[in-house]
């Protein structure tokens, strides 16, 4: 060490690397977002508060109007409360998708890294994703209904295998193309064996569009549920949902224009919110 | 500023905004001027400025650039404030431009032809015959054999080189007055670089069409132009005739930057004199000079004052010339600066027995689709390294040689042939084997920024391997870290640094610092200069052959760059199409090379001591 000069050391960052989903959700598409989904979620998580009357007790007053006394949103048909419907509906909207998605994501990344482990693996577990993709959500969804009857268990489960290929698919390929990397060359060079590589240096940096499609996913979930309450396979009435009472409210959309409105509105801006999210998170991340 | 200059920029600046709104000014106060049928080299290291200089020049500056302030007068018009559809007018018109990379430039779904039949009705041309005959005829201008069938070839078809002619065609067809190339032959091998320059040259000659050559090379500098820029830190620092500025530099950046290319002349174990440091950070704003902190010769004005160009007389043997300078220390002063100290030698004790043997290496990758073809990567490829020993290993892209350090590392395994380390055999190593193994052998990658976790810190990425070889307990190996970052030459603080935070140069160190963590007796460096600026890659190239003399390591150095191969190796052995076709000690090879392309690697070769005037064209063709 003697003729080369020591460099100084680094220059320090010069901005500070700010977490890319922090940076995300601070971003006005990010807060937009945030702003359409965090009052649903509120309104879901506190729904025993701010319901007034149980979502399932029936009064003599039949499609009130909204701001009637007592009925801040009116009654539906049967003279239930519609406000403590919709954020009945919302909790138990969020209840299952916070179930399925999580689910469906980690089962997905798990079968993506068995692919990971042995090309003939990965045969074996991209045809089953093929097998269920080749199924449109609904007919899937009729399908799973049919044997394991209506109900809360059946909506987690279709949606969880709905997302399963989403995850796969897209961390398989986050992995392929990562472990071609130097870097990843250079974890095998440097002595760390398979799993070490594939866990250590792999996958982290195979991660960031996961995060992405947590957000699509939630969406299409909300979706999901929504559509098989609404084709009557989803949780059992009375129980609200917003699929269950946007069903319901069909029949009045000429009379009763505001049954129907709560529920719309919720998924709208669930949907354009989580979207929004999502879009801010992978422009972030691409950067 | 004479009257019948060209193009003159006057005081130009551009600024980029980044999403935070920090402002980096890329290009500062640069101003320049271009005769008629003149050939311009504008050269620089990464961040100079020089290529957002040549873009800022038609106002294409990509995302947040925007030009601040000065002119661009091109014969009077003022293109800096000129409209959209005037830039139109002059773009491809006046002002043709060349890019640096051949292989994404050209649509692959488009021929040849069509190529250049959309140039050529861009401007203007009406009949689709004419069209077709012009085309035809450009094609035969830049070189390309047969131009009448080769119209209808799509770009595939074509070799690196022979792509980028058809972009200097693609330039060429608006017959503008300035052809503006942005580091045209960075991604071509040297014999084909060496073409592509003596097409420019030549088209210059013939058509007087004024070039502008953004370069980072020095040799091509001398090659190809007959005036040149120093470009750094976004200004300029030296302008004048290449003849007077490569051999007397007036600015400690260019004396420096000339000493650090590795020239071919000078003999194995010669040490390259790097620039310390590294290149200034454009976004934070400073007067005075911006190579003050790299500089031997600073005074307290050069912090304070940014040193204005001043223009000196030179009597060079040419004849009278103006040079121009941006050093108060060095105009101020009537000789030019102190000549950089002889270059000095390194002493490396000699090598001991045989480490490495390779014997009758092969290595074919599959072909894509059905009917591909079969690539034969390596083709019975035998050497011999031993201890303390650098094995230099040259070749073109497609030679085979970064595979042949990939099947040396065990990253890939060779299809057949033997390996052996310290006479034991380790062609197919068991799963435990191949962990000590691994421990002797380490590599140094190429990309410094590829080949670094980006998730993991550097204190990680250099435990790594101690982890992965089980070595020591956790502060012991803090302890070696820290050892290994001051043996590269890193400050300790570093360790807790991600990547992203260091210069390229400090990257290859830590890239270094990983590799010998696992105190391994073979070193195998898969171009671990070329992706560094020339000031960088001298600290580099003595870093590694100080650790070799300290270590006692054996290296093996593959690099396309035969200079720099010369001056680190004991020997060189020369790869081309997956074969070794000449081995023989470094001096040796480059003195007195018995294979023809060997020959024609050593004529392809551009070296930074500008060449006689008006020489003939060389032609340095590759034998089949």
């Amino acid at each position: 060490m003697t003729a080369i000069t020591l460099p100084a050391p680094g220059k320090p960052a010069r901005r500070s690397p700010r977490h890319p989903y922090r940076a995300a959700l601070a971003s006005a598409r990010g807060r937009v977002g945030l702003a359409l989904v965090l009052p649903v979620v509120l309104a879901g998580v506190l729904a025993p508060l701010l319901a007034g009357h149980s979502p399932t007790d029936q009064s003599d007053l039949s499609l009130a109007a909204p701001g009637t006394p007592g009925h801040l949103l009116g009654t539906d048909d049967l003279g239930r409360d519609l406000l403590a419907r919709l954020v009945y509906g919302i909790r138990a909207d969020l209840g299952i998708i916070a179930l399925a998605v999580p689910l469906g994501a980690l089962l997905g990344c798990l079968f993506a890294l068995l692919a990971a482990t042995h090309p003939a693996v990965d045969t074996a577990v991209q045809r089953a994703f093929d097998l269920v993709l080749a199924f449109p959500g609904l007919i899937l969804a009729l399908a799973v209904t049919a044997i394991l009857g209506p109900g809360r268990l059946p909506v987690v489960l279709v949606i969880a295998l709905a997302e399963i290929p989403a995850f796969g698919r897209l961390l398989r390929t986050g992995i392929l193309v990562e472990r071609e990397r130097e870097y990843a060359t250079a974890a095998r060079v440097g002595g760390a064996s398979p799993a070490r590589v594939l866990t250590r240096h792999i996958l982290p940096n195979a991660v960031d569009p996961l995060v992405v499609q947590i957000a699509v996913s939630l969406t299409v979930a909300v979706f999901i549920e929504g559509a098989m309450s609404f084709l009557g396979v989803g949780v059992r009435p009375p129980q609200p949902t917003l699929g269950a009472v946007l069903s319901q409210s069909m029949p009045y959309l000429a009379d009763a224009p505001h049954f129907a409105a709560g529920p719309l509105i919720t998924v709208t801006a669930l949907v354009l919110g989580l979207s929004l999210i999502a879009e801010a998170l992978n422009r972030e991340i691409r950067r | 500023m004479t009257a019948s200059a060209l193009l003159e920029v006057r005081g130009l600046d551009v600024e980029f905004t980044a999403p935070d709104g920090t402002l980096t000014r890329a290009v500062r106060d640069v101003s320049f001027t271009l005769d008629r049928g003149e050939t311009l080299a504008v050269v620089g290291e990464s961040g100079s400025g020089k290529s957002t200089t040549a873009l800022a020049l038609l106002r294409m500056l990509p995302g947040t650039g925007r030009v601040a302030r000065g002119s661009v007068l091109l014969d009077g018009q003022d293109l800096a404030a000129a409209d959209e559809a005037e830039l139109r007018r002059v773009r491809g018109a006046r002002i043709g431009m060349v890019f640096q990379d051949p292989m994404t430039a050209l649509n692959p779904v488009l021929t040849a032809g069509a190529h250049l039949d959309e140039v050529l009705r861009a401007h203007g041309g009406r009949d689709k015959a004419a069209r077709l005959a012009r085309a035809v005829e450009l094609l035969d201008l830049v070189g390309i054999p047969d131009p009448e069938r080769r119209l209808d070839d799509h770009p595939h078809r074509f070799s690196g080189g022979q792509r980028q002619r058809i972009l200097i065609a693609m330039a060429l067809a608006g017959e503008p007055d300035v052809l503006v190339a942005d580091e045209p032959t960075t991604a071509l091998d040297a014999t084909v670089q060496d073409q592509i320059l003596t097409l420019l040259g030549d088209l210059n000659r013939r058509t007087g069409t004024a070039l502008v050559l953004i370069t980072h090379n020095m040799g091509v500098v001398a090659r190809a132009c007959e005036r040149v820029l120093v470009m750094y830190g976004g200004t300029v620092v030296e302008d004048g005739p290449t003849a007077e500025v490569l051999t007397r530099p007036r600015h400690p950046y260019t004396a420096g930057l000339l000493a650090a290319v590795p020239r071919l002349s000078a003999p194995s174990g010669t040490r390259l004199a790097g620039i310390p440091g590294a290149p200034p950070d454009l976004s934070v704003l400073t007067d005075g000079c911006a190579f003050a902190d790299r500089c031997a010769f600073t005074e307290d004005r050069c912090r304070t004052v940014t040193p204005p160009l001043v223009t000196l007389t030179t009597r060079a043997a040419s004849g009278e010339g103006t040079v121009r300078v941006a050093c108060p220390p060095a105009t101020s002063r009537s000789a030019p600066l102190p000549a950089a100290p002889p270059p000095a030698r390194i002493d490396r004790p000699r090598p001991g027995a045989v480490v490495l043997e390779a014997v009758g290496l092969r290595k074919t990758y599959r072909g894509r689709g059905l009917r591909g073809r079969p690539l034969t990567a390596l083709d019975d490829v035998s050497l011999t390294l031993a201890a303390g020993e650098t094995l230099g290993i040259v070749g073109e892209s497609g030679s085979g040689k970064s595979t042949l350090a990939r099947v040396l590392a065990h990253a890939h395994p060779s299809d057949s042939g033997t390996l052996r380390l310290d006479g034991v055999d380790i062609s197919r190593p068991s799963r435990r084997e191949l962990h000590t193994v691994r421990r002797r052998i380490q590599m140094v990658f190429q990309d410094p920024y590829a080949s670094l976790n980006p998730r993991m810190t550097a204190g990680q990425i250099i435990a790594e391997p101690l982890h992965a070889f089980g070595i020591g307990d956790r502060s012991r190996r803090a302890q070696r870290v820290e050892e290994l970052l001051l043996l590269v030459g890193l400050d300790p603080s570093a360790a807790d640094r991600r990547p992203r935070s260091f210069s390229g140069g400090q990257r290859q160190r830590i890239g270094i610092a990983r590799a010998l963590a696992p105190e391994p007796s073979v070193l195998i460096c898969d171009e671990p200069v070329s992706a560094l600026d020339v000031s960088v890659q001298a600290q580099i190239v003595g870093l590694l052959t100080d650790l070799q003399r300290d270590l006692g390591l054996s290296l093996v150095f593959i690099a396309h760059d035969l200079a720099v191969v010369r001056q680190v190796s004991h020997r060189i052995a020369v790869m081309h199409r997956g074969r070794i076709v000449e081995t023989g000690s470094a001096d040796e090879v480059c003195e007195n090379p018995a294979d023809p392309y060997t020959r024609a690697l050593l004529a392809a070769a551009p070296d930074p001591v500008p060449p006689a005037r008006h020489r003939e064209p060389r032609s340095t063709q590759v034998p089949a």
